[in-house]
């Protein structure tokens, strides 16, 4: 007897678990169509990347209150809910479970790639689609999934930023050299098989990796400096990299040095030293001081948090934009109208060039700029946009 | 070639300073004192307040400043070593091995993560650098400032060895090594002789880190780690406990990781080192100047 009154009960609660999930799934739209749009956010407020969040929730907030000043989106107000992440798995796939049982209509998230990852599937249950500002890692977008769209440039588009710096500078001899990271490594592959297509008296002469977390990198430098190229390109991450610049430096090697975005932050220059550091090459994402015309939108930034805005600032604003025109054309907050909507986005200005994805729901060209080291800080040495 | 043998000498004796603290500590306790390599991250870390703290001066007297510090760092990292043994490991003496081995652990975290919530978890990078002209050798590039750290390591190293092997405290510690029991029964103050033994072995860490952190210029509280595992595996390969064992694990382990990165590439030369070190170990397992001990019942 007590069996079936369990089962009863059983059956009972599923099925209000059910029909409950469905007013999660479907019914944000009934539940209240006059409310505001929730748009969810999971970045690491916490953890080792905790400097990151608040950066990427300014920048969204930013966008947020300047559609809602011009009336919102289809009548609509937008509102920002943000879980942290912590840059790791296990905490952002619970992050994601809230933001879907919160009911929002999108996701404008995703900084670790690696905490990222275990989210898709979430949102991607919930019929929920993604715009990722930040996390870049090819691994995002290699499931296909229909709900997840990456806005910052991936290690495909860095090795071609990097390929097509090359070419203009008529490199001849390159090193690669990552840390053994699969970040690093996919961004190494990907220029040398760039290099190969490109041609033109240009070629790979050393592929080498180190291993990260070290002080003395002789071994590899001295193997660089034999191959004898004429730029070195190193993908891993900047205490490396500034000691490999110096070491290399010291071993006499005299042509051009390149890093990517792992290695652009102030400390690559002061373990490099500064003298050692100036003319290195960066290739990265835009960030507010490098981009062209950015000047009223960090003013506006500073008026509004008091602060500058930070790596992923623009990208998270960006995301936000993306997303309303996606819901505007889409006349609807249904993920699946918003997805179709997003693929003909084509020509909506970013911050990172002109919006429209590929196949693979990346970006078609650009979010990579090449920077240079001049006294203290990277500057901006060429938008590749010609 | 004498490149690649070059820079497997100077790595291999940062490893050969850390390695005989390692040794001298084994010997002595037949404890593994995992922090060991972390002491060699304090040391870098006290260098590099003294160096911040004095930056007046050591613009004008760099090399004089330099050893200055490197003295004043080694105290201190001497002095930590010496606390680290009567808080964490005098209690556990007569307790089973793997608890103490558990201690030296804890002792270890307790050392990185305070670290970090002192200098935070950011690289920092040393005021002073070494860096400068350099000769070249029959084709290799040394660096002065490499030639000045190498003879640094070298006259600590054989100050330390004579100490070991002359001096009555030196006498006081093998004796401890042979058998604890039999010499206290002959009158050796046995907790003064490991506190001194800790002291010397932790000071050589803290000259290796003030020495890394001055010539490789960046530091960070995880740096240890590595190190320490690194010296652990040249204390092993020269025969652990044995003094001259060590220097010379440490060359030989700096010498295979230079040649196992010039003929197999970067990613292989982990593999390679310590697949030698397997194979060597299956041959030879008291390492090569280590002695067959039969385990005291």
């Amino acid at each position: 007897m007590r069996k079936t009154k369990l089962a009863v009960a059983l059956v009972a609660v599923s099925t209000l678990a059910l029909s409950g999930c469905q007013g999660v799934f479907g019914g944000s739209d009934k539940s209240g169509s006059d409310g505001p749009i929730t748009l969810g956010m999971a970045a690491p407020m916490s953890g080792s990347s905790s400097a990151i969040g608040p950066y990427m929730k300014n920048g969204a907030q930013l966008a947020i209150d300047e559609i809602n000043a011009k009336g919102g989106v289809l009548g609509r107000k937008l509102k920002l809910n943000v879980q942290d992440d912590a840059c790791d798995p296990k905490t952002a796939s619970s992050a994601a479970n809230k933001l879907v049982a919160a009911g929002v209509t999108m996701s404008i998230g995703g900084y670790c790639s690696s905490a990222t990852l275990p989210t898709l599937s979430v949102f991607n249950k919930a019929n929920i689609p993604m715009i990722i500002p930040a996390a870049n890692s090819a691994d995002l977008v290699s499931q296909h999934l229909p709900n997840v769209f990456l806005i910052n440039g991936t290690g495909v588009q860095q090795a071609q930023s990097a390929v097509s710096w090359l070419t203009k500078q008529k490199a001849t001899r390159v090193a690669l050299v990552d840390d053994s990271t699969s970040y690093s490594t996919d961004i190494t592959k990907r220029t040398k098989a760039d290099i190969t297509k490109a041609g033109g008296g240009m070629k790979t002469v050393l592929h080498e990796s180190v291993n990260a977390g070290e002080s003395d990198y002789s071994s590899n430098v001295h193997d660089i400096v034999s191959a004898r190229p004429d730029f070195v390109y190193w993908t891993g991450y900047y205490q490396e990299g500034g000691l490999i610049i110096r070491q290399l430096r010291q071993a006499g090697y005299k042509g051009k040095i390149m890093v990517a975005d792992g290695s652009v932050d102030g400390k690559l220059i002061s373990v490099a030293g500064q003298s050692t550091a100036q003319g290195v090459y960066a290739t990265m994402t835009e960030t507010p001081d490098t981009m062209p015309g950015a000047g009223d939108w960090i003013a506006s930034y500073k008026k509004k948090f008091g602060a500058e805005p930070g790596p992923y600032s623009p990208q998270s604003y960006d995301a936000v934009r993306v997303a309303a025109k996606a819901m505007k054309d889409a006349k609807s907050t249904d993920g699946k109208k918003i997805e179709a909507a997003l693929m003909k986005i084509d020509g909506f200005p970013l911050f990172s060039g002109k919006l429209k994805f590929t196949a693979d729901h990346t970006l078609t060209e650009g979010g990579f700029v090449i920077l240079q080291v001049k006294g203290t800080k990277f500057t901006l040495a060429d938008d590749l946009k010609n | 070639m004498t490149q690649i043998i070059w820079n497997g000498l100077f790595v291999g004796s940062f490893y050969a300073l850390v390695a005989l603290g390692y040794s001298m500590v084994y010997g002595i306790m037949k404890l593994l004192n995992f922090a060991h390599g972390d002491l060699y991250m304090l040391g870098a870390f006290i260098g590099f307040a003294l160096l911040t703290s004095f930056s007046g001066f050591t613009a004008t007297l760099s090399l004089v400043a330099l050893l200055v510090v490197l003295l004043l760092s080694m105290v201190g990292t001497g002095l930590a070593g010496v606390a680290i043994e009567r808080i964490a490991y005098r209690p556990l003496r007569s307790a089973p091995r793997l608890s103490l081995l558990i201690t030296a652990v804890g002792a270890s975290f307790a050392l990185e993560y305070g670290m970090r919530i002192i200098a935070g978890p950011n690289p920092q990078v040393y005021p002073v650098r070494l860096g400068g002209s350099s000769v070249h050798v029959l084709g290799a590039r040394i660096g002065v400032a490499q030639l000045v750290l190498i003879g640094v390591a070298i006259a600590l190293m054989v100050t330390l060895n004579a100490m070991v092997m002359r001096s009555r405290q030196g006498r006081a510690m093998r004796a401890i090594a042979l058998d604890p029991v039999a010499a206290r029964l002959m009158g050796v103050d046995v907790n003064r002789v490991i506190a001194m033994a800790f002291f010397i072995g932790s000071a050589l860490a803290g000259a290796a880190g003030v020495m890394a952190g001055s010539y490789y210029g960046s530091i960070n509280f995880l740096m240890g780690f590595i190190i320490g595992l690194k010296a652990f595996t040249a204390a092993v390969i020269g025969g652990i406990g044995s003094f001259k064992g060590a220097m010379l694990g440490g060359v030989v382990l700096g010498l295979l990781e230079s040649f196992g990165t010039h003929f197999l590439g970067g990613q292989w030369r982990d593999v390679f080192a310590f697949a030698f070190l397997i194979l060597f170990l299956t041959v030879r397992p008291t390492g090569l100047l280590g002695e067959r001990v039969t385990e005291r019942v």
